[in-house]
């Protein structure tokens, strides 16, 4: 009885949704932007800084709201739930990409729609300073030597350090021991203190360990030198067979639900659009060790198919994974 | 040196800054008194909130509710017997049977001086010896971390009153619902049911508010009928004899608030249980049981939570490293305004450091003020009729719990164990082993898991390190004292020494 009343409500409010002809007041009442990541990390840090933006190009007024857990399924899985009005921003990272190939969740960003791809982060593979390598080479000659001896800083599956090996491992050979830890921040206290002996990081993260010189970085994740990092070689000089992953790096995105409206679509991709380009927020980035990529509509669709591909196809390769890409539809790159 | 001491005074001399970070104490006695509400949580929303402000006076508003915010946990464990935050968990065995006394008045009151004391020697070693123990934080290798974890479970032992066996099962319990969710190192699900909701686990908050918020709440209904007990309301403020009395535990204890301060990833909420577990062993003759309303039971653990806040921001200043959930959102707030918080974050912006040490001293000084103030008012809400006040306690657990991460199903969480941490208080069960349980077992998973990788899984290796490494070694043995000292053995052993002694 209850039901068949709230479903005759749902229904009624539906239609009369479907029956304005456009949402030209959009957005009539604060937004609700989920950040699925906890305050203070590198995609909370991003997005707080990008909203004030956002907010000026749109003309209201963004409630950012942290719903951590579970490596974004938690803030993602509820902004699916939502009603696709618009009303609802999901403001992550790279990680609803693997969440079909690691069996975490059924769904991942196809089923949203891209607002904007914002940026990526250079990933650069750091080691403490005091270690015995100055190169990616001699890393991998250490762990080829040695093999299962040297210790590796880790997310858990799914994280960047263990994608990043996948690929290294999906075209050379470095085995290591592979100790987890909460995120970057433990990861990179454990390095300096010597407990593990290097770690793939984003440059966000590691920026300042490596300008200070308490973290040496021994290689970029890229096939040419780049510029957040001047005199670091890329890591194609050691791993030439890398270079068809590359250019690859944890990205971070704005989302909505795919039934949305188009023409919220539309003011969101642009205020999104107008917000990245912001010189001030630009500057942001470039201080935060990140490249803008500012990618909407067909180009964003394109980089997140690629993105998702390249990785899991590696991660399978490698046998980081034991779902097959291409059971869970995502064609080989 | 004057540009140093310019920088230390910079809060204390402009009024705006003054005005600030007295707003901001002010503000965080509240916000932490109200369960749910947390200190991390009114940070990360004043982060956007002043992103257009000058660094300075969001960093003094920051500083303000920081400070006020771990005291005001102490309020409602005090009045209500509900933690406002997990760092006040052992501050209500004895501040509320205080207030059953018609004491809360005296307590309130001696828990702030208490804090203060202990904010002010967390403030005084972050200025003096950041460095040197900054440098502590990194020499903590994983199987260090394991140790200090598997020392915290022992507290299990002065914290449950009565039956050990009870004890133990209720932090195994609490250890189990700290597991539950994504697994940290495969990223599979642990006891989820197949629950995307589960996956990101169960926060201990909602684990706290639900056993001692709602669980008090039930609890309170059997003595409905029963008169409230009469606030003394005179001295509330402890007279200097008393605080001298209590100065050397105070000391001892925020020095233990400090080092698991500085500690990353450890926070005051230990420290808190540490210190009250260290008065409990050391304190021979306290003013009454601990438990029943002793001022040493209230003591140690306000001083070490405070105490822990200086300690929290020595890795964050010196390496750029959070040394608790609060500091990493003031450094994600020092990145958006544009600093590079890294390990030349003291030597390329000086100000930084000098700036919050002069302001931590600062909002201590206001937080004894407005800790003060108010205090008659307060002690009245035990007064408060039970049919009154219970329905508030439900509605504010409710608000809290949803406020943590806008969650329904970690209200409903929220209200199983309420039930259930009823249930186990009607059985002699006692709260803090399981929060204590679902704090450190997370911890403890992680670290061994840590350790055991760095050592290619090999145990044997594992057991090695424990022995060889000096700081290892210095964990290891106090594990085994204390392991040792809770047996009958060592009863055993003292009682032959003794009368070896006797009879010559």
């Amino acid at each position: 009885m209850l039901k068949q009343l709230f479903a005759s409500v749902a229904f009624s409010l539906s239609a009369l949704t479907l029956a304005l002809p456009a949402h030209a007041d959009y957005p009539e009442r604060s937004i609700q932007a989920v950040i699925p990541w906890g305050p203070g990390g590198a995609t909370d840090n991003v997005m707080r800084s990008l909203s004030p933006y956002v907010e000026k190009e749109l003309g209201g007024k963004l409630i950012l709201n942290n719903r951590p857990g579970g490596t974004a399924v938690i803030g993602s899985t509820y902004v699916m739930q939502q009603r696709p009005n618009g009303y609802t921003i999901l403001l992550g990272a790279e990680n609803p990409q693997l969440y079909p190939v690691l069996g975490v969740a059924k769904f991942d960003y196809s089923d949203f729609y891209p607002v904007n791809i914002i940026g990526q982060n250079v990933v650069v593979i750091a080691a403490n300073a005091d270690s015995p390598w100055n190169s990616m080479a001699e890393l991998l000659a250490d762990a080829k030597a040695n093999p299962d001896k040297l210790r590796m800083g880790s997310t858990g599956a799914g994280g960047l350090p263990s994608t990043v090996h996948a690929m290294i491992n999906a075209v050379g050979e470095m085995k290591v021991r592979e100790v987890t830890f909460g995120g970057d921040g433990p990861g990179i206290t454990a390095l300096m203190g010597k407990h593990i002996d290097f770690m793939p990081l984003s440059l966000a993260a590691a920026k300042e360990m490596v300008r200070t010189g308490k973290l040496k970085a021994l290689a970029v994740l890229a096939s040419a030198e780049t510029p957040e990092l001047p005199g670091v070689e890329p890591i194609t000089s050691a791993l030439p067979g890398i270079a068809e992953y590359l250019p690859w790096g944890p990205f971070w995105g704005a989302f909505v639900h795919k039934d949305t409206p188009d023409d919220i679509k539309q003011k969101l991709t642009d205020a999104y659009a107008k917000a990245v380009a912001n010189p001030e927020f630009q500057g942001f980035l470039k201080n935060y060790g990140a490249q803008s990529l500012n990618l909407n509509g067909a180009e964003a669709e394109a980089f997140l198919k690629r993105w998702q591909s390249v990785t899991t196809w590696s991660m399978y390769k490698a046998k980081a994974i034991d779902i097959a890409p291409d059971s869970v539809g995502i064609a080989k790159p | 040196m004057s540009e140093t001491l310019s920088y230390l005074l910079m809060a204390w001399s402009d009024p705006q800054l003054l005005m600030l970070t007295a707003l901001g104490t002010f503000a965080g006695i509240y916000i932490g008194a109200i369960p749910g509400l947390s200190v991390t949580m009114a940070v990360s929303i004043l982060v956007s909130f002043t992103f257009s402000w000058d660094v300075n006076n969001a960093l003094a508003l920051i500083v303000g509710i920081f400070i006020g915010g771990v005291y005001g946990g102490s309020r409602s464990a005090i009045l209500l017997n509900i933690p406002g935050a997990p760092s006040s968990v052992a501050t209500a065995f004895d501040g509320y049977p205080l207030a059953l006394q018609g004491e809360a008045g005296r307590a309130i009151g001696l828990s702030t001086v208490m804090s203060v004391i202990g904010g002010l020697i967390g403030t005084l070693v972050l200025a003096s010896a950041a460095p040197v123990i900054g440098d502590l934080a990194l020499r903590f290798a994983p199987r260090d971390y394991f140790l200090v974890a598997a020392i915290g479970l022992l507290l299990v032992g002065s914290l449950s009153e009565g039956s050990l066996a009870k004890g133990i099962f209720a932090a195994a319990l609490g250890a189990v619902i700290g597991m539950v969710g994504m697994d940290p190192v495969t990223a599979q699900g642990r006891f989820t049911m197949g629950q995307a909701e589960l996956m990101g686990g169960i926060h201990y908050v909602v684990l706290m508010i639900g056993l001692f918020g709602v669980a008090e709440a039930f609890y309170q209904l059997h003595n409905l009928d029963t008169p409230a007990v009469r606030q003394r309301v005179d001295k509330i403020i402890p007279s200097l004899a008393m605080v001298l009395k209590f100065l050397p535990l105070s000391i001892r204890t925020s020095l233990i608030g400090v080092i698991v301060g500085v500690l990353p990833g450890v926070g005051g909420d230990i420290a808190a249980l540490m210190a009250y577990d260290h008065a409990k062993r050391t304190v021979k003759n306290p003013t009454q049981p601990f438990g029943k309303g002793a001022y040493e039971g209230l003591v140690a653990p306000e001083t070490a939570n405070s105490a822990a806040v200086g300690g929290a921001y020595v890795p964050m200043l010196t390496l750029g490293m959070p040394g608790d959930a609060v500091t990493a959102v003031i450094i994600g707030a020092l990145v958006i305004h544009g600093l590079n918080p890294g390990p030349m974050l003291m030597v390329e912006n000086p100000h930084i450091f000098w700036f919050t040490v002069g302001n931590l001293a600062l909002a201590n000084i206001f937080l004894l003020v407005f800790g003060l103030m108010g205090i008659k008012l307060f002690a009245k809400l035990v007064e408060m009729p039970k049919a009154m006040l219970i329905p508030l306690i439900l509605v504010l657990c409710v608000v809290g719990t949803y406020s943590i991460n806008s969650s329904m199903t970690e209200v409903y969480w929220m209200l199983g164990f309420g039930l259930l941490g009823y249930l186990l208080k009607i059985f002699g069960f006692q709260m803090g082993p399981i929060i204590l349980g679902a704090i450190l077992g997370p911890l403890m998973d992680t670290s061994y898991r840590q350790a055991m990788s760095s050592v290619g899984d090999n145990p044997l290796e594992l057991l090695n390190e424990l022995f060889t490494s000096p700081l290892s070694l210095l964990l290891t043995s106090g594990l085994l004292l204390i392991l040792l000292s809770n047996t009958p053995l060592f009863g055993w052993l003292k009682r032959k020494r003794k009368a070896a002694t006797l009879h010559p």
